[in-house]
This record gives structure tokens, sequence and C-alpha cells, in this order.
């Protein structure tokens, strides 16, 4: 498990890479317009505010009119991000980002800042855990939870060249690079990360990251489990999902937020269509995630590597039952 | 400035226009919200036939003004303006709720000429603060942005963080008209939740506030041209609209249970038989009640 968990002396965390990454946006696209909530050096939003003044409109605490405004830029023609913490994004501000954004299908791009458990020790207010759920459901919304540094840097700049509404999570902690400096992110498409036959590991965020430490626990008992990245959550990669499982016959879905509607629930929504398996989901099992130190929220909520390793065990062990049955 | 009286005579007859029409919609749909709708024919035919810059042959003029109807549930009217102004064919209003026609609350699929999707009240102010900022941006120093807002709506939150965000970039591009018709869904504003001192309060958020009677159409015109050449100072500008709901039709007026209602056929005949004789034009009926319409409609007019 990754110990190098961001903190205030920390550069290597998701969101820096985002603050990093909307700077090059800010001199690749002219018409790009960041509005902060109040903020932006929580969100590392700093650099692409002193490079470029003008493009930078502060809202102050008020996250309806943050996307409202976001939306009234975009229809003259700007790309706006409406920027907040996922919890106030997917909360606050739904009904302005449904109808305002997502029912007109605006340009407009929303980072989903704080998203998950790591938010230092902000408590249930600020872990957001039902942003991927929220935002799943609302029409013409696309949804990303990249994995990596290099992986939301190519989110970003994906979602800057596609038409439509955008919501990708920005996450408060650091994994180790999954990805070269060449990544490219497309929509709808899954990266196998490592092949398996036994059983198939789907993670998004950073829980793809604890997937390939799962992964390597469950090779030391001859366990063969197949990795796959899905960062592209809407829409998902429906021919690798059935790919995999025709090769595996189950699996394990792991995502940094509830369980309820979001990963876990669009892989075995996919599943359920096409090819029925059994599916263990990890991710917060429908409670508020309270104060804490990041480590000890993901073994409080069972989501560790460690949690993954055994859910894959639950999923092997109920795939031979069904075959037995058959 | 004041208008001619054949200027009035014009827009009295585009009021008269948007009623029927709005009127129209609702009883054909069976849907739709006829007090909020009466009660901005003035203002609407005032901006759509007189004040506002546009050209129906190019919607999307980048020096047009642009309107932002934040109580969206007067669609009808706003419908029924731009079909009267060349948008649309007048047809098309019978498409009002239907499955790619006109939607229920404005969406900008709908129709050009509309400029955002709405519905959820207190949400427009904020996309007109958008725009007006993003006209600056542009430096397009032509255009203005109108958002005609509800008296009920300024219950919400949403307006008061847009009415101080646009005080604080000094938006004085941004015209904010309230339809103050002083009946909500369930009630008058004073018993369901009061908003008054009601221009105290836009002038505290940093407004300049012009307060006229919603219905007389020389005020609604000297209104928007004070507001238009006498008052850009780097304050957003709000007109509080004192209006009657339902403006039109007796039974309507003032009644809040005519918020969302769609009269049958026989009441919406004599309904719009009612407000041909208050503006004092020949007396006409629900179309749909006549052979020519439903040929018209039903079969494309053989």
């Amino acid at each position: 498990m990754a110990e190098n968990n961001d903190n205030e002396s920390g550069d290597a965390s998701l969101r820096d890479a985002f603050g990093h990454t909307l700077l090059e946006l800010g001199h690749r696209h002219d018409n790009l317009i960041f509005l902060d909530a109040d903020l932006h050096t929580s969100t590392k939003a700093t650099g692409f505010k002193k490079r470029f003044p003008d493009r930078f409109v502060q809202v102050g605490i008020a996250e309806q009119n943050l996307f409202g405004m976001a939306a009234g830029l975009a229809l003259e023609g700007f790309t706006s991000m409406p920027s907040t913490f996922a919890a106030f994004a997917a909360r606050r501000a739904l009904d302005q980002l449904a109808i305002s954004i997502c029912f007109p299908k605006l340009n407009v791009k929303i980072p989903g800042s704080y998203c998950g458990i790591p938010t230092s020790r902000a408590g249930a207010s600020h872990n957001c855990i039902e942003d991927l759920a929220v935002m799943r459901s609302l029409p013409n919304l696309l949804v990303a939870d990249p994995g990596s540094n290099a992986d939301l840097r190519a989110v970003m700049h994906t979602a800057m060249n596609t038409p439509g509404p955008v919501y990708f999570r920005v996450t408060r902690y650091a994994v180790p690079e999954l990805f070269g400096p060449d990544h490219e992110f497309v929509w709808g498409r899954g990266e196998t990360l490592r092949e398996g036959a036994d059983v198939t590991l789907f993670g998004t965020g950073i829980m793809t990251w604890f997937c390939l430490d799962a992964a390597d626990q469950l090779a030391r008992e001859g366990i063969d489990a197949e990795v796959i990245h899905l960062a592209s959550v809407k829409p998902i990669d429906r021919t690798l999902i059935v790919q995999s499982l025709s090769k595996t016959g189950c699996a394990v879905t792991a995502e940094n937020a509830s369980i309820y509607g979001g990963l876990g629930d669009a892989v075995s929504e996919v599943l359920t269509d096409e090819w029925p398996a059994p599916v263990q989901r990890i991710g917060v099992r429908d409670k508020f995630v309270e104060s804490g130190g990041i480590d000890e929220l993901f073994a409080r909520h069972l989501m560790t590597p460690t949690d993954i390793a055994k859910a894959a065990r639950l999923a092997l062990s109920r795939k031979v039952r069904r075959e037995v049955l058959i | 400035m004041h208008l001619s009286s054949q200027q009035q005579q014009d827009l009295a007859f585009q009021a008269y226009q948007i009623r029927r029409l709005s009127l129209e919609m609702i009883a054909f749909s069976q849907w739709g919200h006829i007090g909020g709708s009466f009660s901005m024919a003035e203002l609407l035919a005032v901006l759509y036939f007189h004040e506002m810059t546009l050209d129906p042959q190019r919607p999307h003029l980048p020096t047009r003004d642009r309107l932002i109807l934040s109580k969206a549930h007067g669609s009808p009217a706003l419908y029924a303006a731009l079909a009267l102004r060349g948008f649309m064919p007048t047809e098309r209003i019978y498409t009002y709720c239907e499955p790619d026609g006109l939607e229920g609350h404005t969406h900008i699929d709908s129709a050009p000429g509309i400029e955002n999707s709405g519905g959820p009240l207190g949400m427009g102010l904020s996309v007109a603060v958008g725009m007006a900022m993003g006209l600056r941006k542009k430096e397009n120093p032509r255009s203005r942005v109108f958002c005609v807002l509800g008296d009920g709506e300024c219950n919400e939150g949403n307006v008061w963080e847009a009415a101080m965000s646009a005080a604080h970039y000094h938006l004085d591009n941004l015209i904010a008209i309230v339809d103050y018709n002083k009946a909500m869904a369930k009630g008058f504003v004073w018993d369901l939740m009061s908003i008054e001192p009601f221009a105290d309060k836009w002038r505290a958020f940093g407004w300049q506030v012009l307060e006229i009677d919603g219905h007389d159409l020389d005020a609604v015109a000297s209104a928007l041209h004070q507001a238009r050449w006498l008052m850009p100072n780097g304050k957003p500008i709000v007109i509080i609209a004192h209006t009657v709901k339902g403006k039109g039709i007796e039974q309507a007026e003032f009644n809040y249970k005519w918020h969302t209602h769609a009269p049958d056929p026989d009441t919406a005949d004599a309904m719009l038989r009612e407000v041909s004789r208050t503006y004092g034009y020949p007396e006409e009926g629900y179309s749909r009640l006549t052979k020519q319409f439903q040929k018209d409609v039903f079969y494309g007019g053989e």
C-alpha cells in the first residue's frame, strides 16, 4: 500500500498534478476560464491564478453561483472550469450542474477535488463518497477517475478536447505512476495493467494502485489476477469487461467511493446485461467516512489491498460454486 | 424618452398576442403557467419588439442582446414572443410540452432565441452573470444581458449569491427585471415568504433600482431606456416591475390558483374572448375549436 500519502509538504499527489496540468491547459487553450470558490490553494490552482489572472474568476463561497456562472461563461463560448471540493460539486450545486450545465450540454469541465477518503482529517462533511454515483446518473455528463498523475494529466487534456460537460476526480493522495509520459486517455477505454486468468480486479482512481498491490499478494498464493484500470467510469469499457470476464469468470471492483452507484455498479450492470458472473465490490459500504488518518480510514472501511485480495478469494470461491451448481 | 402613440399601439398589440399565444399553447398542451406568463406580457413585448438588438435570421448574432428567463415556467410567453418576432413559425407553439417540441421550461434546444436551459428557480441570474462577465472578457461592449426573474424565486439563496457577484464584478451590462406579480404557486408572497423591503435588498447588494408599473408600456420602455443610456456606472441594474399575476383574465388576476392550471377547451375559448374584449380587439376564441385550425395543425393546412 502506498505510504507516501500527500501531506502539506508532499508534491507528488494527484492534486499537484492537477495544478501543473492546469497551467499547461491555460497555455494551450486561450478560452479556458477557471472559477474558484475560495479553495485555490487547496485545489492547487494558485499557479494558474498567478499566470492567468484574467482567466481566473473568484466567486467566493457560493457553489450554486459557481456552477451558474460557469454555465453563463460556457454559453458565451468559453470553456469554463468551476472548481470546488467533490462534496460541494456533487451535493451543494447538483441542480445547477444538472439543469444549467448538463441538460444544454455546455462545455464545462468540472474537477471534483478532495474526492473519496483522502482529505486529511476533515471528516464526513468533506470525504465525498457519493460523487461517482451522483455524476454517473446525470445524462450528457462524462465521468473519469484517473489513477495516477500521468493519467490525470491525460484525462484533463482529453476533457478539454471533448465537447460537452465532463466531471473528473482529483485526489489528495499520491500513488506511484502507472503510465508513461506519453499516456493517452480515451473515453470508454479501459487499460489492462496486468494480465491474469483467475480473477479480474477492476480499479478506478487511486484504487487501481491498490489492485496491483493485491494482485502481487494473490500471486504469492498462486492466484493469477488480471488488473484493469477503468478511469473512464462513464462511458465504461463494456467490451474489455466482458472480454476479461469471459476469461477469468469472476471479478472484484475497487473504488475510492461508495459501493452504491459507482464503479462497482457500473461493472455489475455490464455483467448483468452481457456476462453474468460473481462480483465483489470494494468501497465505502453505506457509511459516512468520519475523521481519521488516511491509511487508518482505508483499513477501517475494508478498502486496503489486503481487503481486495480477500474479496478476490471470495469471488473465486463463488465462481467454483457456480460451476458446481451448473 | 416616451413612446409615440403608434409605438404604444404596436406594442400593446404584441402584448395582446403574447397573451393569446400563451393561452393557446397552455390549453392545447393541457399544461403550463398562465399567471406568470400573462404578468410579463408587456415586459416581453417591449423587450422583444422595442428594446433588444436581435436578428431572427441570425439568432447567434454576436452583438445581440441576450435574455435569460430565470422564471422558466413563464416559457409560454417567451416562446410566444419569439414566434411573433419571427424566430420560429407560429405553428410550432402547438408542440409545447411534446417530445422534440418546445420544452415545458425553457430549453436551449427548443427554439432559436432561447439562450439557456432552466426550470429550477433561482438559477437564471447566475447564468446571466456568467454571460455578462463573458461579454466583458470578449470585449463586447454592445450586448447586454437581461434576466427576467419572478418575485417568488427571490426566496432562493442562489439569487442573492448571483446578485452579490454581479455587483462585485461591476457588471453594468446586466439588467435584471423582476416580474413582481405578488403571487407564488400556493399563495401570496407576503404570506408564504416575505421579500420586502425588496428594493432595499437590491440596493444593499450594490444594485441600482428602478421601480415601475410593469403593465405600463411607456414606463417599461422608459425604464429600459434609462437603463441603457443613463444608468451604466459600474453597477448592475434591477427593474422591479409591479405586475398583476394573470393580468387580462379576471378570474386569474391575483389568483395563485391559476399559477399552474390549464383550462379546458371551452374555458380557454371564453378566456381568449375575454382577453380580446379587455384589450379592445375583435373577439377571437380558441383556435382549436375551429375547423380551419384542425386542418392547419392536424392535416398540414391542406
